[in-house]
C-alpha cells in the first residue's frame, strides 16, 4: 500500500497543484508558486492528520477575529486531534456518505485513495465546489474584495499587497464552502464544535494542501446564538476565542450524554467501521471523564488567597481558567505581566472583601497563583483599555516582549511541575489603532514547517524573527494580542533550536536529512505518535514530508471504500473514546526526536526503552478502555429510554435534510432543540461548572461580591445565572425560543465583557 | 476582507517615532535634567543624573532609502540592530584606580595581588590577575606584567609567532592600517566628519579623561566626555548602509597617539579603526569568511592585533588585524564533515573549524570556532585570559577555554535567549541577562548557579560588575533591561553559597527523564578533548559536567536588587561602571551619566551597603 503511494505521489507535485494544471486558468497573473507553495514543494504525500495542511480563512467582512482563533486551535497538534477524533475520526464514516446520499458530506475530494485515480494534485481538487448547496453563487455574495475593501481594486492590482495575495488564493482554491454540516453524522446535535469539526475534517480530507476554507455555516451557528457577533463590526478575537471554548466544552459535554447510545452501536457492529481511525492508539490515555479533553488542555487552576485585614483570616479558594487576561505596562515582559498578575492587591473601598469568619465587609490583602498549569496557556495581552478621559476603549501600544519559550513564576508553592517550560507557539496580532476597528491574523509555528502567516485567505511562510514584530511600541500598529504558549520539554527545545539553526546553516544540503534518518518503520510500529506531537520538532522548513508516514496510510486506507481495513490491534477500542493522553507530550517529543534522529547509537537505546514504554502504555490503556467501557455500558442503559426518543428525531432529521436540503438550517436547528428538549433536560447547571472566563486579576473583585467567596465555583455560577437570560431574549434571527444552556455563553461573556472594560 | 486600519490615533505622551529619524543631519544635544526622578537613590548614597547626552541618529544614506511598507504585517525582516553601545578609553594608564579597585582598606590588602583561590581551587578559572579586564568598558589597562602570566594565545604555533615577531621589533611605533578613511572611495563609508578642530581637541583633551566611541544607527561617534563640549563629536563615521553592531578598544595599544578600534557591522563586515590618523582597513569583507552579523567583538586579552568576532550564525572567529581575508574553508574537518549529523547531536563540543594550532596562518581567521548554530548574542572574556564566555539566543551560556580551544561548561538560561554576560573583577562568578527578566549569577569553581536576580519587568541586556563597589566577598553588579530600568544588586559569597547545600548534586534538570538525556549525552562528548592541545589539561573540570541542566526555581536562591530605576524612557542596551559614575544608553542614543555618591567615597567603601549580607568568615571558599 505504501510503497504504491511512495511512488505514486512524489512524481506529481502536490504541493503546486496551481502550478500545473490550473495554471491554464488563471495564466496570466500568477504562473509563479506563491511562496507558499514554494515552501511546500518539495512535500511527499498528504499526511492523514492535518498536520500539513495550510489552509486560510476566507473573510467575511470582519470576521478575521474567527480566522485567526480557528487558525491558532487548528494547529495546536493535541486539540486538532481531540476535535477531528471526538466523537470519532469522520473518514470511516465519510466512506457511507454514498449510501446516505442525504448527508451534505465534505465537498470537495477526498483524498485520493486506492482508487487511485486523482493523485494528490487532481486539478479537480481546486476550484471544486462540489457540496449540494454551493450550487449557489458563493462568490457574488460574499467576494471580499468587493464588499469588504473599501480600496476597491486598486489595491489588489499590487502583485505584493495582501489583496491581491487574498485574492489569489481564492481563484486558486480549492475553496472549501463550509456551508454545511455533518453533525448528525458525528451523532452531535448541531453546534459550533460540529461545525469546527467539519472545518478540520474538510481540510484534512481535502486532496489538496493549500486552499481556502470558507467556514459560512461556523459563522451562521455563532451569530445565531451569539447576539454579539451579529454585526459585522470589528470583534474581539479573544472574546472568541473564550466563547468558542465555552461553547466546545458545552457541545462535548452534551454529546456526552448521547454518546453512549453509539458506544452501544459501536459494540455491535461499530467495531469495524471504526477501526481505521487514523490515530488509532492515541485516544487511549484515560481521564475521569473523557469529555474534558478541553480542559485538560487549556484549563488550569488558579489559588486565590484572602488575607482578611481585621481578622487575620486566609480563605483560599481554587478557580479554573481557560486563558489568562493580563494588564500591561510600557516597556514589560509577558513574564512581568504574569508576574504583576499575581502580585498581592489590596481589597479597600469599594472592593472590599466580605470575610465570612469576621462577618462583613473587610479590607484584604488577595493574590492569585496559578496551582495547576495548562498544557496551553493562552495568554491574553489586554491591550484595549477603558479610559475614564475618554469614555471609551482605547488600544495600548506598549511595547510588551515575549520570549519564545517561558516558564511561569506565579505558580503557587504547592503546583505541580512548576518549572513547566512553555513554547510560543501561535500569535493572534491586531492591527490598527482601535479596538473598534482592524484586522485580525495570526502567526503560528506549525509542526514542520516553520513560522506561517495567516492572514485570512493568505498563508505565508515567514522568518521566526518575524515572530517579534510584534511587541508593539510607539507607532506600531500590529501587536501581539492573544499569545499561546503550550507544554514542551528541555530536550524538544534543544533539538528544535539545533534543528533551527541547522536549517538557517545550510538549508538546502540537509534538506533530505531528516528522511534518511527518521526511523518511521520504528514510528509505524510504535504506532505514530509522530503525528500528535505536543511541540512538534519542525524547524526544517524544508522539510520534506516522509514517504513512509504512517499517518498518511491510514489516512488512506480509511478513505478507500473497499480496501481491507487495517488490523490493529487498538482497533474498535480506540476511536470510541477520544481524551488527551496525558503522556502524550512527552513520548511524542522522544518521537519527534528520532524523526530528526541524528545519532544512531543514542537512538537505538532510547528506541528499545520507548518501545517497552509504549508496550506498558498500551497495555494499561487496554485496561482502562475496557473499564471505560464497561462504564459506559451501564450508564447507557440508564439513558437508553431518553436516547430512543432523539434517535427518531434523528431519522426524521435525516428524512428532513433529504427532502429540503436548502431549508437545512432551519429545520436542522429545529430538530436540534426538540432534541435537545427531549434528552438534554439533565444538564442545566451541571453544564456550567464546565464555564469559565478569563482570568484576570483586576476584575475579580468584580465577580465576587460580598458574601460570595463560597469556595465554590457552582454557586457562584448559578447565582449569575439567574440575572443572564434577559440579555438573550432579543432572540435568534429565526425566532426560536432560546434555550437556558444558551444563556450559559452569555454568563461567560458577561463576565467578560466586564473585564474588558477595566 | 482585509480592513484597512483608520489613520492610527497615537497615545498621546510618546516621544517621536524611531524608526522615522530625521531627515537632516542634526547635532547631539546635551541637556542636564534634574529631580527626584533623575537620582539613584541606594545604601552607599545618592547617584545624581549629570547629564543626559542624545546623539543624533542620522538620516538614511540617500541611495539607501527606507522602503517605506505601509503594511504593517510586512514580511521584510529589518536588519539586526543593536541600540547604542559605548567603547571607553581613557589614554593614560590608569594605576591609580586599578590600587583602588578592590578597596584594600576594607580588608587584607594583598588579595588583589594574589587571590586566594588560586591556591585553594584547582581549577585555573580563578583568576591568577585580578584585573579588571583589558577589554572592560571601565578602561583599566591591565599591568603588562600581568598579562604575561596567562600564555598568549596560540604561543605554540610557530606560523603565528613569525607575525608577533615583526610586531615586536617596534613596539613604540604602533602600526595603523592602510586605508585612509576620509578619502576613502569605499562605497561602505559614506562620510567621515570630523570636528572642525580636531586637533586642537586632542591636544586640549586630558590624558586622563575619557573618550568614548558610541554607534547609532549607521554612524559611529567619538566623544570626549571630558571636554566642556562633549555634544560634539571629535569624528563622526557615517557608513552607506551597515550598522555598527559592536566595538572594542585595545587597552594594550592604546596610546595619546593611537587608539586601535575594532568594530563589527550588520553586514557581517569588520573594521579595523585608528581615529587619530583617520586610517582604516575592512576585514570579512562582503562576508568572504563569514556572511552573518557580527553580534559582538573583542580584541583578545593582552593581545595587540587579534580579536574575536562572534557572528550570528554562531560562529567565533580570531581575526588579526594585519591580515588579508582569504575565503575560508573550515579546516581539520576529516571527522566533522563525515558525521555532521553526530557532530549536531555532541552539543557540549566546540567545533573547531580552524585551529590557531593550523599551520596555514597567512591570512585570516586566525581560529574559527562554532559552538552552535544559534545566534550568539555577546561573549566576555575571562580577567585572567584563558577563558570567555558566550550566550546565545538558544538560551545556551558556554564557558570556553580558548588558549586549549576547549569547551568547559554549558550552562542554560531558565528559559528564552540570553542577551548579555559579564565576569566578575576576579573572575571567580560569572554572570548573565536574558530574555527570562533573570540575571543569573554562576560560580565557576563550584560550577553551579548561585543565584537568580529578579527585578526587571523586561529583558536584561546588559550586565556589569562595578569593580569599585566589589571586594573578594562583596560583589555590586549592575543591569539595564527593555523595561529601561538600571537594576543594582548587591551580593556576598557567604549569601551566594546558601543554596549550595541543598543541590551541590543532585542538581537535575526539571525532569529526571532530562536528567539521564544530559547525562547520556554529555558522557558522548566529553572525550573530545583535543590531542594537539598544547597544555596540560590535568586541571580540567569533572568530565561530566560539562553540559548542566536548568536549575529548578524551588532550588535556587532569588536575589532582590538593592536599587530599581527607571533612567529612561526608551529601552537600555548598554551600561558602564566609571570611577566617578555610572552611564547608561538606550536604544534610541540617549546616553546618561549618573555621579556617584558625592560624601567621602572613602568612608563610603568601608561599610559594605546595607543590603549585602555579611560575609561570613573564610567563606570565600567553602
Amino acid at each position: 500500500m505504501t510503497s504504491f503511494f511512495g511512488r505514486f505521489k512524489p512524481g506529481t507535485n502536490p504541493a503546486s497543484p496551481a502550478s500545473n494544471s490550473p495554471a491554464a486558468k488563471k495564466d496570466p497573473n500568477a504562473p509563479q508558486p506563491t511562496p507558499l507553495e514554494k515552501l511546500l514543494a518539495d512535500a511527499g504525500p498528504i499526511r492523514g492528520d492535518g498536520s500539513d495542511k495550510f489552509f486560510g480563512f476566507e473573510n467575511f467582512g470582519s470576521t478575521c477575529y474567527c480566522n485567526s482563533i480557528i487558525q491558532c486551535l487548528y494547529y495546536s497538534v493535541p486539540f486538532r486531534e481531540q476535535v477531528i477524533n471526538f466523537p470519532f475520526r469522520s473518514p470511516p464514516e465519510a466512506l457511507e456518505r454514498p449510501a446516505d446520499s442525504a448527508l451534505p458530506r465534505i465537498n470537495t475530494d477526498l483524498l485520493p485513495i486506492s482508487n487511485g485515480q486523482n493523485s494528490a494534485l487532481s486539478p479537480k481538487g481546486r476550484n471544486s465546489l462540489s457540496s449540494p448547496t454551493a450550487a449557489s453563487p458563493r462568490k457574488p455574495v460574499i467576494t471580499p474584495g468587493a464588499t469588504t475593501n473599501p480600496q476597491g481594486v486598486k489595491p489588489e492590482d499590487n502583485k505584493d499587497s495582501p489583496e491581491y495575495k487574498k485574492k489569489q488564493a481564492i481563484a486558486a482554491g480549492p475553496v472549501l464552502t463550509m456551508d454545511y454540516e455533518n453533525s448528525k453524522a458525528y451523532g452531535m446535535s448541531e453546534s459550533l464544535f460540529a461545525s469546527l469539526k467539519d472545518i478540520f475534517e474538510a481540510v484534512i480530507a481535502n486532496a489538496s494542501r493549500i486552499g481556502v476554507v470558507s467556514p459560512t455555516r461556523f459563522l451562521e451557528i455563532l451569530r445565531r446564538e451569539n447576539e454579539m457577533f451579529r454585526t459585522p463590526m470589528h470583534q474581539d478575537a479573544h472574546e472568541f476565542l473564550n466563547l468558542l471554548l465555552n461553547e466546545v466544552v458545552e457541545n462535548v459535554e452534551q454529546f456526552s450524554k448521547q454518546r453512549v447510545k453509539e458506544i452501544g452501536d459501536a459494540d455491535s457492529n461499530g467495531l469495524i467501521v471504526n477501526s481505521g481511525a487514523v490515530v488509532p492508539d492515541q485516544k487511549s490515555t484515560v481521564s475521569s471523564h473523557n469529555t474534558g479533553w478541553v480542559h485538560e488542555l487549556f484549563e488550569g487552576t488558579l489559588t486565590s488567597e484572602t488575607r482578611c485585614l481585621t481578622c487575620e483570616n486566609t480563605s483560599q479558594r481554587d478557580e479554573a481558567f481557560l486563558d489568562l487576561s493580563v494588564d500591561l505596562d510600557q516597556h514589560s515582559s509577558v513574564t512581568s505581566c504574569l508576574r504583576k498578575f499575581s502580585e498581592e492587591e489590596m481589597l479597600c473601598e469599594r472592593n472590599k472583601f466580605h470575610c465570612d469568619n469576621c462577618g462583613g465587609l473587610q479590607e484584604a490583602e488577595k493574590r492569585m497563583k496559578i496551582k495547576r498549569l495548562p498544557k496551553i496557556l493562552a495568554l491574553h495581552l489586554k491591550r484595549f483599555k477603558y479610559t475614564e478621559d475618554l469614555q471609551r476603549l482605547q488600544k495600548l501600544f506598549h511595547r510588551v516582549v515575549y520570549p519564545y519559550y517561558l516558564r511561569l513564576f506565579n505558580t503557587t508553592d504547592d503546583a505541580e511541575d512548576p518549572d513547566r517550560l512553555y513554547e510560543l507557539y501561535a500569535v493572534v496580532v491586531h492591527i490598527g489603532g482601535g479596538p473598534y476597528h482592524g484586522h485580525y491574523v495570526s502567526i503560528i509555528k506549525t509542526q514542520d514547517r516553520g513560522w506561517l502567516l495567516f492572514d485570512d485567505e493568505m498563508v505565508e511562510p515567514v522568518d521566526k524573527a518575524y515572530v517579534r514584530n510584534f511587541f508593539g511600541g510607539e507607532n506600531v500598529l500590529a501587536c501581539a494580542y492573544v499569545l499561546f504558549y503550550q507544554e514542551t520539554t528541555y530536550e524538544a527545545m534543544q533539538k528544535e533550536q539545533e534543528a533551527e539553526g541547522l536549517a538557517a546553516e545550510h538549508a538546502t544540503e540537509l534538506n533530505q536529512e531528516p528522511i534518511v534518518a527518521s526511523p518511521h518503520k520504528q514510528n509505524g510500529t510504535a504506532n505514530g505518535h509522530a503525528g500528535h506531537a505536543g511541540h512538534p520538532s519542525h524547524p526544517l522548513q524544508h522539510a520534506t514530508t516522509p514517504l513512509t508516514e504512517p499517518d498518511e496510510q491510514w489516512a488512506s486506507l480509511n478513505h478507500a471504500a473497499t480496501a481491507p481495513l487495517p488490523s490493529h490491534e487498538q482497533n474498535g477500542l480506540g476511536h470510541i473514546v477520544t481524551s488527551i493522553p496525558i503522556l502524550s507530550a512527552k513520548k511524542s517529543n522522544i518521537q519527534s526526536r528520532h524523526e530528526k534522529a541524528e545519532k544512531a547509537k543514542e537512538e537505538k537505546e532510547r528506541k528499545a526503552a520507548e518501545k517497552e514504554l509504549e508496550k506498558q502504555a498500551k497495555h494499561k490503556r487496554k485496561e482502562m478502555e475496557t473499564q471505560r467501557r464497561e462504564n459506559y455500558r451501564k450508564q447507557e442503559e440508564q439513558l437508553r429510554a431518553a436516547l430512543a426518543a432523539s434517535r427518531a428525531t434523528a431519522t426524521e432529521e435525516q428524512k428532513l435534510r433529504r427532502e429540503a436540503p436548502p431549508a437545512e438550517v432551519e429545520i436542522d436547528r429545529q430538530v436540534d432543540k426538540v432534541k435537545e428538549r427531549e434528552n438534554g433536560l439533565g444538564k442545566g447547571g451541571g453544564l456550567s461548572r464546565f464555564r469559565h472566563s478569563s482570568m484576570s486579576l483586576r476584575h475579580k473583585p468584580k465577580f465576587w461580591p460580598g458574601g460570595k467567596d463560597k469556595h465554590d465555583e457552582v454557586k457562584e455560577a448559578e447565582h449569575e445565572m439567574p440575572a443572564t437570560p434577559g440579555m438573550e431574549t432579543d432572540g435568534t434571527p429565526s425566532g426560536t425560543p432560546d434555550k437556558p444552556e444558551k444563556s450559559k455563553n452569555r454568563f461567560s461573556l458577561g463576565r467578560k465583557k466586564s473585564t474588558f472594560h477595566l | 476582507m482585509f480592513v484597512l486600519p483608520p489613520p492610527p490615533r497615537y497615545p498621546t505622551g510618546y516621544p517621536g517615532a524611531p524608526g522615522s529619524g530625521p531627515l537632516i543631519e542634526t547635532n547631539n544635544t546635551l541637556t542636564h535634567p534634574t529631580g527626584p526622578e533623575h537620582q539613584l537613590v541606594v545604601g552607599e548614597g545618592t547617584y545624581l543624573l549629570r547629564e543626559d547626552l542624545h546623539l543624533a541618529t542620522p538620516p538614511p544614506h540617500p541611495s539607501e532609502a527606507p522602503i517605506h511598507n505601509p503594511n504593517p504585517l510586512a514580511t521584510t525582516l529589518s536588519p539586526p540592530s543593536s541600540g547604542t553601545k559605548l567603547s571607553l578609553v581613557v589614554l593614560a594608564p590608569r594605576q591609580p584606580s586599578y590600587a583602588r579597585l578592590y578597596k584594600l582598606e576594607t580588608t587584607n590588602s594583598t588579595r588583589s595581588q594574589v587571590p586566594p583561590s588560586i591556591q585553594e581551587s584547582p581549577h585555573e578559572t580563578n583568576s591568577q590577575t585580578s584585573d579588571a579586564g583589558s577589554h572592560s568598558a571601565n578602561g583599566v589597562a591591565p599591568s603588562p606584567l600581568e598579562g604575561l602570566q596567562a600564555p598568549a594565545f596560540g604561543e605554540g604555533n610557530p606560523m603565528l609567532s613569525v607575525i608577533n615577531g615583526k610586531d615586536a621589533k617596534d613596539p613604540l611605533k604602533r602600526r595603523k592600517p592602510k586605508s585612509n578613511i576620509i578619502k576613502s572611495n569605499s562605497s561602505f563609508v559614506s562620510r567621515v566628519i570630523p570636528h572642525e578642530a580636531l586637533s586642537k581637541r586632542l591636544q586640549e583633551h586630558n590624558p586622563n579623561g575619557l573618550f568614548a566611541f558610541a554607534n547609532v544607527n549607521r554612524a559611529l561617534q567619538w566623544l570626549d566626555f571630558s571636554s566642556p563640549t562633549k555634544e560634539e563629536h571629535m569624528t563622526k563615521v557615517l557608513f552607506t548602509k551597515a550598522h555598527a553592531l559592536c566595538h572594542d578598544i585595545n587597552q594594550i595599544t592604546k596610546g595619546p597617539n593611537h587608539i586601535d578600534l575594532v568594530l563589527g557591522f550588520s553586514t557581517g563586515d569588520i573594521i579595523w579603526y585608528e581615529p587619530m590618523s583617520q586610517k582604516y582597513a575592512r576585514m570579512n569583507k562582503n562576508g568572504v569568511i563569514n556572511g552573518s552579523a557580527v553580534s559582538d567583538i573583542r580584541w583578545l586579552p593582552n593581545s595587540e592585533h587579534l580579536f574575536l568576532a562572534s557572528h550570528m550564525d554562531g560562529s567565533l572567529i580570531v581575526y588579526d588585524k594585519e591580515k588579508e581575508d582569504a575565503l575560508f574553508v573550515a579546516e581539520d574537518q576529516a571527522p566533522a564533515t563525515e558525521l555532521a549529523p553526530e557532530e549536531k547531536e555532541q552539543k557540549p563540543s566546540l567545533t573547531i573549524k580552524k585551529s590557531v594550532n593550523s599551520k596555514n596562518q597567512k591570512t585570516n581567521p586566525v581560529s574559527y570556532w562554532k559552538t552552535s548554530n544559534s545566534k550568539i548574542n555577546a561573549f566576555a572574556f575571562s580577567p585572567d585570559g584563558r577563558h570567555f564566555a558566550v550566550v546565545s539566543e538558544d538560551g545556551s551560556f558556554r564557558v570556553i577555554d580558548f588558549l586549549k580551544e576547549q569547551l568547559l561548561h554549558v550552562y542554560t538560561s531558565y528559559y528564552g535567549g540570553m542577551l548579555c554576560v559579564c565576569w566578575s573583577p576576579d573572575g571567580r562568578y560569572i554572570v548573565t541577562g536574558g530574555q527570562d527578566d533573570l540575571v543569573s549569577i554562576w560560580s565557576l569553581e563550584d560550577s553551579m548557579l548561585v543565584a537568580r536576580c529578579q527585578g526587571h519587568n523586561s529583558w536584561v541586556t546588559a550586565v556589569a560588575f562595578d569593580p569599585w563597589r566589589c571586594d573578594e566577598r562583596n560583589y555590586r553588579i549592575g543591569s539595564v533591561g527593555e523595561d529601561c530600568r538600571l537594576l543594582l544588586w548587591d551580593f556576598s559569597v557567604g549569601m551566594l553559597h546558601r543554596p549550595r547545600a541543598a543541590s551541590v548534586r543532585q542538581r537535575g534538570s526539571v525532569t529526571s527523564a532530562t536528567l539521564k538525556m544530559q547525562r547520556s549525552r554529555t558522557e558522548g562528548s566529553t572525550t573530545r578533548l583535543r590531542s594537539n592541545s598544547n597544555l596540560t589539561s590535568g586541571s580540567v573540570v569533572d568530565e561530566e559536567e560539562v553540559v548542566h541542566a536548568v536549575e529548578p526555581r524551588a532550588r535556587t536562591a532569588m536575589l532582590p536588587p538593592v536599587m530599581a530605576k527607571s533612567v529612561d524612557e526608551h529601552p537600555l542596551c548598554w551600561l558602564g561602571f566609571e570611577e566617578d559614575c555610572i552611564i547608561t544608553s538606550c536604544n534610541n542614543g540617549h546616553i546618561r551619566t549618573w555621579d556617584r555618591p558625592k560624601e567621602g567615597a572613602g568612608s563610603d567603601d568601608d561599610t559594605p551597603s546595607t543590603t549585602s549580607v555579611s560575609a561570613s568568615a573564610g567563606a570565600s571558599n567553602a
